[in-house]
């Protein structure tokens, strides 16, 4: 049984579960506040800004799916999936390779790798424009997947390298005898077995591609592109006072996160904790 | 473990896909900011013209690049205080103080970092708003000053609120880290602290904190270098007003770039914010060693 920091008192348990308490309300109210004002009129909003509305007006919500929200949703959604697949496995061949191969330079690639991760996108922000613009990726889809599969890749193979390097290499060499290649070795035999770490990966790429603002700012200038955090942005530029609509639209905009992460909660504490080892 | 496959072919082609992407969209315009920061230029794809380091010497003379300067720096030094520190005692006692509702607790706290940063932004934008935002009716209930145009529309105020705001998202994931950390300690060195007649508050600061330190570090360092990050909250919440009360490097880089064809400038500002991001990048790598 676990030693406590505290004397197992009751009235300590007391005070630390009206700590936690407390603390737990002060995230949770925000978001209730943000769903039942959802559920408003427009003029309950002042004159009761904390109670619960009167009759519940539900159709907030369809008018902000209907006046964009979808299509932020559609594009977040084909954004997100593209950019974590090609993070989790390009970072993949990438961390396979300083792990298990021998070429020239290697450990110089692997100090640029380190070195690219503490490059924020912020400070390349107009050359990354320039070239998107060059290419006519600017307003497509492409045109966020690309670079944010660049940006989460620095992380992503440091984490997959770290764990290949202390995965066994006895399978590999029986694979090896077996007259599998190196990227036979990586699909068959490597990649099944590290499942804990692809999950991880892609958690952890995903809720930041999920919610990346600054360069889908720049990027994506028409509507019909926008992902959901611009889109949300957007939308209060021009519904600015239609206060329901707008936490109606962005309690849509928050829930498939929260609700993905409240199914697989284990996972994606798992995935961020990894980030402080 | 060996090298098992010297196989130069096979390394490339897994190498390749990774090596452009990072090739185009980090190396190459690494290289670019740096070059382009001596240009002149006001349009994107306009003419570039050679002036040398004179937009440094702009930097070193705008006083606005000094206030966001400052303003990222408390931002930082808040934002530590905030959330590693709530997030430490949110840890401790989750993970030896209470026994109950302890998934509970830590489901709820740290919810708020799969929300993005622009949706929590627009709703604590309303919920700070002085017509129709709770807090408003509160400070006035309490008797306490409640500025006229809310607490993001008061220059005095503005900045604190913006640093509230970032503390209410990311204190859960600090608070996530930490507690992986102390979990990691093995059960018998409480045990064996407790046999020598150490226990409780005082295990913690003799035993938890000490072998957290590492953690506790890289905990400090990603606040901090989120902190000179920080962009979409500000755009969200204040746009760096009222007047230039809350401008961050990242909004003033931005604005420079893209609303005041400032494009020489931004990269030189940029080149700045990258010495800055190395250096903390540099410090974390040798004060963890992790790698």
């Amino acid at each position: 049984m676990a030693t406590n920091l505290f004397p197992k008192t009751r009235k300590l348990a007391f005070f630390m579960h009206l700590f936690l308490g407390a603390y737990a309300v002060m995230i949770l109210f925000p978001l209730s506040w943000m769903f039942i004002g959802a559920l408003k009129s427009q003029r309950e909003m002042f004159t009761n800004p904390i109670g619960l509305p009167e009759s519940p007006n539900w159709s907030k919500f369809a008018e902000a799916w209907d006046a964009g929200v979808r299509d932020y949703f559609l594009n977040s959604v084909i954004v997100s999936f593209f950019s974590v697949l090609l993070i989790v496995f390009i970072s993949a061949m990438v961390a396979y390779a300083l792990a298990r191969m021998e070429f020239p330079f290697r450990r110089t690639l692997y100090l640029l790798i380190i070195l690219c991760f503490a490059i924020p996108m912020h400070a390349v922000l107009v050359p990354v424009y320039v070239l998107l613009s060059e290419t006519n990726l600017l307003n497509t889809h492409l045109g966020l997947i690309l670079p944010y599969a660049a940006f989460g890749l620095p992380f992503s193979v440091i984490l997959m390298y770290s764990f290949f390097y202390e995965f066994p290499s006895e399978l590999e060499e029986a694979a090896k005898l077996d007259g599998c290649g190196p990227w036979r070795r990586l699909w068959y035999v490597v990649l099944p077995l590290s499942k804990p770490i692809l999950v991880s990966v892609a958690i952890f790429n995903l809720v930041s591609v999920w919610n990346e603002f600054l360069l889908a700012t720049i990027v994506m200038t028409s509507r019909e592109v926008q992902t959901l955090p611009l889109g949300l942005v957007r939308f209060r530029d021009q519904y600015a006072t239609d206060w329901p609509g707008m936490l109606a639209a962005i309690t849509m905009g928050s829930l498939p996160l929260l609700i993905i992460f409240m199914l697989f909660q284990k996972y994606f504490v798992k995935s961020m904790a990894g980030m402080g080892k | 473990m060996g090298k098992i496959h010297k196989d130069w072919g096979a390394s490339l082609i897994l190498l390749l896909p990774g090596l452009l992407l990072l090739g185009a969209f980090i190396f190459l315009p690494l290289v670019q900011t740096i070059v382009w920061s001596l240009f002149r230029q006001e349009v994107f794809g306009g003419p570039q013209r050679f002036i040398g380091l004179s937009n440094f010497s702009e930097i070193w003379a705008d006083s606005t690049f000094w206030v966001a300067l400052i303003n990222n720096i408390q931002f930082g030094v808040l934002s530590v205080v905030l959330q590693v520190g709530m997030g430490l005692v949110l840890a401790a006692l989750l993970d030896r103080g209470v026994r109950r509702l302890k998934v509970f607790y830590r489901t709820v706290i740290f919810a708020p970092i799969v929300v993005s940063t622009a949706a929590i932004g627009l709703l604590w934008s309303l919920f700070l708003d002085p017509n129709i935002g709770p807090i408003q009716d509160w400070l006035s209930m309490l008797g306490l000053p409640h500025p006229r145009n809310g607490i993001l529309g008061e220059p005095d105020t503005a900045l604190y609120g913006v640093i509230f705001v970032g503390a209410w998202q990311y204190t859960g994931f600090m608070m996530v880290i930490l507690l992986a950390g102390m979990q990691s300690i093995p059960e018998e060195l409480y045990e064996a602290a407790r046999m020598d007649g150490c226990k409780n508050i005082r295990a913690f600061f003799n035993i938890t904190l000490p072998l957290i330190r590492n953690v506790i570090v890289t905990a400090i360092l990603l606040t901090v270098i989120s902190a000179f990050k920080v962009f979409d909250l500000v755009y969200v919440l204040t746009n760096g007003g009222p007047g230039t009360a809350t401008e961050v490097l990242a909004s003033y880089i931005f604005r420079n770039a893209f609303e005041f064809s400032n494009i020489g400038y931004a990269n030189a500002m940029s080149v700045v914010f990258l010495g800055i991001a190395l250096a903390f990048g540099f410090v974390q790598h040798r004060l963890t060693r992790r790698w």
